[in-house]
């Protein structure tokens, strides 16, 4: 098995106006608590919402290009999210592995996004398979 | 513990598992009684049931399971 337990992973992820956009044009949801500043914050927020799923493009990313094999498929991803992401946030993603079952070949890790002012805006799990 | 107390354990793990309150496991039970337990549920299975005994299988012992039974022998085996 490649990977031990408390093994950790950081990454910096933008959520760039590209990202944005490319999401609304793929899923079309264009709620206005993500594309209208005033509506936005007349619910209380500084401005535009970031999808809360575009996260969960940056863990496919994460999962599919920057773990140390090629060979994973993820099995389940579960996330809260705890603050609300701008455009052009940065996000640091931690992840680290806190279950290794290698009668199965799984790994499972903890992860979490920080925004700059260093509030946890997501946190969750993923289970990975590592295919033979 | 005794094999019946594994079994109840480890039947609420499929429940837990699989979503569905119905299911009722016996010794005998093989994946093709069960109509959630496939490949992917399988690995589920294993790891929840790992978890939750706190203990580790080999590939080889999951391998060698015909049933259910085989299984629950086999957590009991590791001191459970």
């Amino acid at each position: 098995m490649i990977f031990k337990l408390d093994d950790t992973f950081d990454k910096l992820f933008i959520v760039s106006p590209e990202i944005y956009a490319g999401f609304i044009k793929l899923f079309k949801d264009e709620n206005p608590l993500h594309t209208d500043e005033n509506f936005a914050k007349t619910k209380g927020f500084k401005g535009r919402v970031m999808h809360g799923n575009i996260l969960h493009g940056f863990i496919s990313y994460f999962i599919g290009e920057c773990l140390p094999v090629k060979n994973v498929i993820i099995h389940s991803q579960k996330i809260e999210f705890k603050n609300a992401v701008y455009i052009n946030d940065e996000l640091h993603f931690k992840a680290v592995i806190t279950g290794i079952y290698e009668s199965v070949n799984t790994v499972e890790f903890k992860y979490y996004f920080e925004n700059a002012t260093s509030s946890i805006v997501a946190k969750g799990q993923i289970q990975i398979g590592l295919l033979n | 513990m005794k094999i019946e107390d594994i079994l109840k354990q480890v039947n609420d793990i499929f429940i837990d598992t699989l979503d569905n309150d119905q299911v009722i496991i016996t010794e005998a039970t093989t994946a093709n009684d069960v109509e959630e337990w496939d490949s992917l549920t399988h690995i589920q299975l294993v790891v929840a049931i790992e978890k939750h005994f706190k203990i580790r299988f080999t590939s080889k012992e999951i391998q060698s399971w015909n049933n259910v039974g085989e299984m629950l022998t086999c957590i009991q085996e590791k001191g459970v």
